[in-house]
């Protein structure tokens, strides 16, 4: 499993990849729609994936001794991997931000418990469509992305939208009492990426055991 | 002994058939897959290699069925379709660092000494490989975990003809000593008179015939004309096999 995400981050990752996790850092400036940073999760995988149809990603991995599903196992990988890693770094700048800029910020959400539980569900949809619709052809990326991409917008609306509604104003907060009352949005999130990507691979990993390289 | 063996594969796409085909490599030898573009010799590799599902079939690699142990097998070989064509942009130390971390023996010492004998420099980027200089760094690659099936997909193709002889060459000396065998499909006739021991001969997806070379060559004499006064070359045959068919 190590030497599969070795071969991802070494070979396969396009550089735009390493810059997009660190796009978590967003959530230090004052005024700005964090949900966007769960955008950058997405687009990373998306020009990766890209990127691998150009270096003809696919038959160099099929051709070493691993399974057909461990080309589809690796990309799993490399995608938690990244969506994981950008909300852990983006964690230290949300903390921080607490302190330096104690007024909140006015565009939408702010980046708490809450804001990371919905992070983990934003992501795991999209990961779900985008894998499952990739690996049927294993070719076509960029219909997938949009296809995949318009239940994350949503999500991520649905997110800033109910941080804007006066009675779950406990949603939009990052005082510690309130953020307790969030940690169940990070326990679901948790919950659903980590079984979303076991459901996501077994399927993509099955639709692309079917695809004729 | 086969190393390889194939029998009855068959694969259909929508506008093409591969119907049963059937042939098989013993150790120390070289076999070449000969046939006009679109006749099915990427498809035929493929559907061995598992990269395409085949329909019906079955593939003995090294004395197993490769489909039930598709992982000891891919160990045991090595594989370049059209030379290598991927990660451009990389050097070959970062690749070959990723791949040696999948093969069980891979050889280090062995990978050193056939990357000083082919002249390549580890750090130089694959897209500054000429094709031929692609085609060795893979072969490096492949004799590193000492792998004992080497297939290449028109390896020759698109070579110079002196890097083509040159690769010939290599390939006679790397089955001398009886425990390697090579399968490559060319669309080069001169290829295989230089340096394939049996040929395999497919056509719209069919194979017209498969034997040692001269036995190959003799069955196809038939096709002689009243004019010719040598036996056919192999290129003759392919001629006329090919044309023939289309005046019928
Ligand atoms: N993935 C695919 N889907 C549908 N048809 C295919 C596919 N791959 C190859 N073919 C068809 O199979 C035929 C044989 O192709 P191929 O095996 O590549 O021939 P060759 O390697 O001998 O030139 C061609 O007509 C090609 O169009
Ligand atoms: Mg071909």
């Amino acid at each position: 499993m190590f030497n599969l995400l070795y071969k991802e981050l070494r070979l396969a990752a396009h550089p735009t990849l390493f810059v997009f996790m660190l796009m978590g850092i967003l959530v230090i400036v004052p005024a700005y729609p964090y949900g966007v940073v769960f955008l950058f999760g997405c687009l990373a995988p998306f020009i990766t994936f890209m990127f691998g149809r150009e270096t003809r990603d696919t038959y160099y991995t099929a051709l070493l001794p691993i399974k057909k599903s461990d080309v589809v196992k690796g990309k799993c990988l490399l995608v938690s991997f990244t969506q994981l890693t950008q909300l852990l770094i983006s964690i230290p700048f949300a903390i921080l931000r607490v302190y330096i800029i104690p007024e909140g910020n006015p565009v939408g959400i702010e980046a708490n418990v809450a804001y990371y539980g919905f992070g983990l569900i934003i992501f795991a949809i999209f990961n779900l469509i985008f894998f499952v619709q990739f690996y049927q052809t294993a070719f076509k990326v960029g219909r997938t992305f949009i296809i995949a991409s318009v239940p994350a917008v949503i999500g991520i609306f649905i997110m800033e939208f109910l941080a804007h509604i006066p009675s779950l104003q406990w949603l939009d907060s990052t005082s510690p009492d309130m953020m307790f009352r969030q940690l169940p949005i990070l326990g679901l999130g948790l919950v659903i990426y980590i079984m979303g990507m076991c459901y996501t691979f077994n399927l993509a990993a099955r639709r692309f055991s079917a695809v004729d390289l | 002994m086969n190393i390889l063996s194939v029998q009855g594969l068959t694969k259909q796409y929508p506008s093409f058939t591969l119907q049963s085909v059937s042939f098989s490599l013993s150790y120390g030898r070289i076999m070449g897959l000969i046939g006009v573009n679109g006749a099915g010799k990427t498809t035929t590799l493929k559907s061995i290699l598992n990269m395409v599902c085949p329909d019906d079939g079955q593939i003995e690699m090294l004395g197993r069925s490769f489909p039930d142990n598709e992982l000891a097998c891919k160990q045991e070989i090595g594989v370049v379709f059209g030379g290598v064509d991927f990660y451009q942009h990389k050097k070959l130390r970062d690749i070959t660092n990723v791949t040696r971390r999948f093969y069980t023996n891979w050889d280090e010492s062995a990978y050193q000494k056939y990357m000083q004998e082919f002249n390549l420099d580890e750090l130089k980027q694959v897209k500054q490989l000429s094709a031929g200089m692609r085609v060795k760094y893979s072969i490096a690659l492949a004799l590193s975990h000492h792998a004992k099936l080497l297939i290449f997909d028109e390896p020759t193709s698109g070579l110079d003809p002196v890097s083509r002889d040159d690769l010939l060459v290599l390939f006679r000396q790397l089955i001398k000593d009886g425990q390697r065998s090579i399968l490559f499909s060319t669309h080069i006739t001169s290829d295989l008179e230089k340096c394939a021991d049996d040929i395999t001969y497919i056509k719209k997806g069919k194979v017209l015939a498969s034997a040692e070379k001269e036995s190959f060559i003799q069955s196809f004499q038939h096709l002689k004309e009243p004019s010719d006064s040598r036996g056919l070359t192999l290129e003759e045959v392919m001629l006329r096999t090919e044309r023939g068919s289309n005046n019928v």
